[in-house]
Order: structure tokens, then C-alpha cells, then sequence
């Protein structure tokens, strides 16, 4: 069996599967039996000055038969009072010494509302701060959340101003609405973080009802756009979180968040450079039994890959991800149609055939009977036909012997001059 | 609609043209490239040491991947 224990920015957790600051994590009571049922950590729901919430609050957008493909939300921080939640925070970490609880935070731009609530909430016993400067709507509207982490100054200052009276470590969970996360985790380490976590919800609107014209949700027949999040924002969590790992000036630990929903999702981020994992959508949708699985799941993966702890897969797969113009120019790839598995179905000839490269010939057997073949030659080994097809294994995609590697930039380069020993003097 | 010619013919046709140039012993010296194509210098030095050159308007994409690959390897072999 191998050792699930993290040690995440000076943060031990006894796994790196930890449920994200939501409505899983709103009380004692919860995470408390999130506990029971083998989750290694808990972000608390945002404390800060309680709010109130409207009904409706989400929606989920089902895809094709799978019910909560993306998830939606319009919810604020948590609307329940400081004190209460303090209290069951000290509850729950007496109860649970071992396990991880972080307090998530959101104040306004000010010093002393931030040295105010870090103060106050250490006093409990918390393992570490997430300061959320993530949250779309409702608190971005009063200069909080979003809108404080759509800027890299706010989000560098207000992360000084915590760690300015902080003892134990300082997680700055990060919004993806915006065009280089990059920006504002760079912003957050130059205040000071342990870490960053990433992502908060995504902006969004999940639907329009073709009846009533009512955005979906709605509150009384109006609607406002609301945080995205669940299976569907995964790629694009994953990518920011690559990002962030890939980036030498962010020389911190990161959370991955954002469409987790079973032990690949996780190792996948962990390969992408994150130290661990949070979630929120597969809790809501499954209940906190998932993570028995995940814990299953992980342990086998380890052994199976013969690793004897979570730490050394963290990272693997970062140096694989670099820039379009390092990829290789000469590398070919080619798609390979097997007619044993092939159930004639045409999917990949209709997909060659009008939106890519048209390549995939129908041809008639000596019994009469059709096949599809690739013409190698054409074929750009754009992948559309074997994921468009709908059996395993009757498509391949074969590696071509090539030319010797040559990159874009290495093209540009060769290019711009090329000297070749012959003088152009005329 | 009738097919456009075949992606890889083309190909073909244009990388015969280059070895076709470089076998008469001329090099790349020039690209251009614009949104007509790329535009590709050959030059040689003929025995007599004089400086000849010769164009080609090269539309295929591998092509473009073919000719930077042997410029590559010209300066790499320097
Ligand atoms: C209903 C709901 C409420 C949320 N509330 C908070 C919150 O109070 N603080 C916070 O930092 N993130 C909040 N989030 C965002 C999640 O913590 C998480 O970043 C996001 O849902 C992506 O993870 P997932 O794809 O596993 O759901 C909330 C998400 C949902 C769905
Ligand atoms: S990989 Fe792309 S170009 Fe090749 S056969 Fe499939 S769809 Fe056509
Ligand atoms: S999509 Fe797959 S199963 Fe269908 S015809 Fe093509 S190879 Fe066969």
C-alpha cells in the first residue's frame, strides 16, 4: 500500500482529497462526516460577513444521458454567522486532529478586516487559509471575490495583508475569469502565498427555458450569471493548473480544483502539477462516499506504477507540456481503420469527408460487401475519425517514421537566414 | 463540386521541384512568405563562378515543412 499522506505547503492531510470551500463543507455537521466517510481535508465554506442567498440558486446542464455534465451556481459566501461557524470548526478539529481544515476567507480590500478575520479564525485551530478571490458573482458586485482577483495588485496586496498576521500557511485560491491566470498566481506569490489553488467557477449562464424565455435559473423571471463548474470545466482547470506549474516564477504549491470526480481526475492533476485535489460538483452529485473510491483507486495506481507515495507522481507530466511552438513539425501520425472491430457504422467517413481531410475511401470487398480504408498519404492524423468513433480500438492512430524533429521556432529561425555557403553578393 | 487535388499530389509535385533544384546543386537562400504562399530563392555558383537563382511559389503546407527542414539541416550540418 502506498502513502496517501501529503505534506501541502506545510499543510499534512492523511490524502490529497480534499472537498472544496462549497455547500459540502457549510458546517460541522458535514464535514465532520465527510471525515467519517475518508476525506483527507476540508476548505470551509468562505467565511466573512454573512449574507444572504436567493432561491433558486443552481442549475445543472445535462449532456446526451449524463446528468450534471457542468453544474451552475449563483450562491454567495456562507450566510451563516462567524461565531457559529468558529465554534463548529473548533468541534470538528478536535474531533479530527488529523484531518486537514482550511478556512476559506473574504473580506473587503482593507488591512484590518483582513488581519481582523485571519486573527480570529487561527484562534480555532484551522491547518491554513484559502483567500477567496474567486467568487463570480454577488460579492464581485461589492468588490470582493472575483473582482478583487481579476487584479494582480489586489490580489498581491490583500495576500500580504493576510500573511502579515498569519502563523499558519496562506492558500490564494484563483479565478479563471481572466486571461492569464498566470498574471494573478505571480501576483499572489509576490504577496507572499504558501500556495494557490485553482479554479473558482467559471462565468456563466447554464440555459435559456424555450417556453418561458426565463434564464436558467431564474429568481422570479430574472436571471444573472452565475460560477461553472463540475466535469465540464476540468480541461480547462487542468490547462491553468499546468500553466501555473510550468511557470518557474510560481515556485508554490498547487491545489488543483475543478471538475475532480474520481481518482483519474485526480492523478491527472497531480501529473499536472498539483500537490492535491479538491472538489466540489462530484461531492454535491454523488454524495461524500465518492471518495472511497478515489482512495481505492489512487492506492492501486501507486502500486500498480510501483510509486511508494502521492509525492512522486506530483509534476510528472510537466515537462511534457511546453508551447506550440516547441512541438515538433515532423512528427506524422496516421489513422489506421481496422475492419475486424469496425462496425461500418460511416461516423469517420462523414467526419473525413466534410470537416476534415477527405481521406477515408469506401470500398467494396471481393464479396461485395463495403469497407472504409484511410489514404495514409492524405490523411493529416488529425484524430477527428477515432473520436468520433464509437468502438474501441477500430480506429488507431500509427506513428510515422519521420523526417528529423524540427520545432517552429527552430523553422523561424532557419528561415529568417538561410545560410547555406552560397554568397548572395550579385 | 469537384475534389480539390489531392493534398499529397501536391505535395509531391512541389517537393519534386526542390530536389529537382538542389540535385543541380542549388541551395535556399531566400523565403518569403506571403499570403500568396511561400516564395523560395535557390541560388547556385555554376562552374564559371557566376550566381544563378531561381524562384518557386510554394503553396502546400508540408512543402513549407519540407524546405525549413532542409535549411535546418543545412545550417545544422555547418
Ligand atoms: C454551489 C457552490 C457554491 C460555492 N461556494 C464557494 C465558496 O463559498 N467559496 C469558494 O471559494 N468556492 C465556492 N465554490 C467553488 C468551488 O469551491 C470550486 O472551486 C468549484 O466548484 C470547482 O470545483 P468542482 O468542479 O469540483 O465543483 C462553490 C461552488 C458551488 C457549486
Ligand atoms: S485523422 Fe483526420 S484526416 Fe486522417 S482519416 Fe481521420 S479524420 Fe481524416
Ligand atoms: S466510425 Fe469507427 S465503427 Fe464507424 S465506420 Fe468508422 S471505424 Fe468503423
Amino acid at each position: 500500500m502506498a502513502d496517501l499522506r501529503i505534506n501541502f505547503a506545510g499543510i499534512k492531510s492523511p490524502n490529497p482529497f480534499w472537498l472544496a470551500s462549497a455547500p459540502p463543507t457549510n458546517s460541522g455537521y458535514q464535514v465532520q462526516r465527510a471525515f467519517e466517510a475518508g476525506w483527507g481535508g476540508a476548505v470551509w465554506k468562505t467565511l466573512g460577513e454573512p449574507i444572504l442567498n436567493i432561491s433558486s440558486r443552481f442549475a445543472g446542464t445535462h449532456f446526451n444521458g449524463q446528468r450534471m455534465a457542468g453544474f451552475n451556481n449563483t450562491e454567495l459566501i456562507t450566510d451563516r454567522p462567524l461565531e457559529v461557524n468558529l465554534k463548529e470548526i473548533y468541534e470538528t478539529k478536535k474531533r479530527f486532529p488529523n484531518h486537514t481544515i482550511i478556512a476559506s476567507l473574504m473580506v473587503e480590500p482593507q488591512q484590518e478586516k483582513w488581519h481582523e478575520i485571519v486573527k480570529r479564525v487561527e484562534a480555532v485551530g484551522v491547518d491554513g487559509f484559502e483567500l477567496n478571490f474567486g467568487c463570480p458573482h454577488g460579492m464581485a458586485e461589492r468588490g470582493m471575490g472575483a473582482a478583487s482577483g481579476q487584479v494582480p495588485e489586489l490580489v498581491e496586496k490583500q495576500t500580504m495583508w493576510a500573511k502579515e498576521v498569519a502563523e499558519t500557511p496562506v492558500i490564494v485560491k484563483l479565478t479563471p475569469n481572466i486571461t492569464d491566470i498566470t498574471a494573478t498566481a505571480y501576483a499572489a506569490v509576490q504577496g507572499g502565498a504558501d500556495a494557490i489553488s485553482m479554479i473558482n467557477t467559471i462565468n456563466s449562464l447554464a440555459g435559456v427555458d424555450l417556453d418561458t424565455w426565463n434564464t436558467i435559473p431564474h429568481v422570479a423571471g430574472k436571471g444573472a450569471h452565475g460560477g461553472y463548474c463540475g466535469p465540464a470545466v476540468k480541461p480547462i482547470a487542468l490547462n491553468m493548473v499546468a500553466e501555473c506549474a510550468r511557470n518557474s516564477t510560481i515556485n508554490v504549491p498547487i491545489s488543483g480544483i475543478g471538475g475532480v470526480s474520481d481518482w483519474r481526475d485526480a492523478v491527472e492533476f497531480m501529473l499536472m502539477g498539483a500537490g492535491g485535489v479538491q472538489v466540489c460538483t462530484a461531492a454535491m452529485h454523488h454524495g461524500f462516499s465518492i471518495v472511497e473510491d478515489m482512495v481505492d483507486g489512487l492506492n492501486n495506481y501507486l502500486d500498480d506504477k510501483g510509486l511508494d507515495s502521492v509525492e512522486d507522481l506530483v509534476g510528472k507530466s510537466v515537462p511534457k507540456y511546453s508551447d506550440w511552438g516547441d512541438l515538433d513539425l515532423n512528427y506524422k501520425t496516421v489513422a489506421r481503420i481496422n475492419t475486424d472491430t469496425c462496425i461500418n457504422c460511416n461516423k469517420c467517413h462523414i467526419a473525413c469527408e466534410d470537416t476534415a481531410h477527405q481521406c477515408i475511401d469506401m470500398l467494396t470487398a471481393k464479396d461485395g460487401s463495403n469497407y472504409l480504408k484511410v489514404h495514409e498519404e492524405d490523411c493529416v492524423g488529425c484524430n477527428l475519425c477515432s473520436i468520433v468513433c464509437p468502438v474501441d480500438g477500430a480506429i488507431d492512430m500509427i506513428e510515422i517514421p519521420s523526417d528529423e524533429p524540427m520545432t517552429w521556432k527552430e523553422r523561424e529561425t532557419a528561415i529568417k537566414q538561410p545560410s547555406c555557403g552560397i554568397s548572395l553578393v550579385k | 463540386m469537384e475534389r480539390p487535388m489531392s493534398h499529397h499530389k501536391e505535395f509531391l509535385g512541389e517537393k519534386e521541384k526542390i530536389d529537382n533544384l538542389y540535385s543541380k546543386g542549388y541551395r535556399i537562400t531566400a523565403v518569403n512568405e506571403t499570403l500568396s504562399g511561400a516564395f523560395v530563392e535557390f541560388s547556385r555558383i555554376t562552374e564559371e563562378k557566376e550566381l544563378e537563382t531561381e524562384e518557386l511559389q510554394l503553396l502546400n503546407p508540408d512543402t513549407r515543412i519540407y524546405f525549413s527542414t532542409l535549411i535546418h539541416k543545412q545550417q545544422k550540418a555547418q
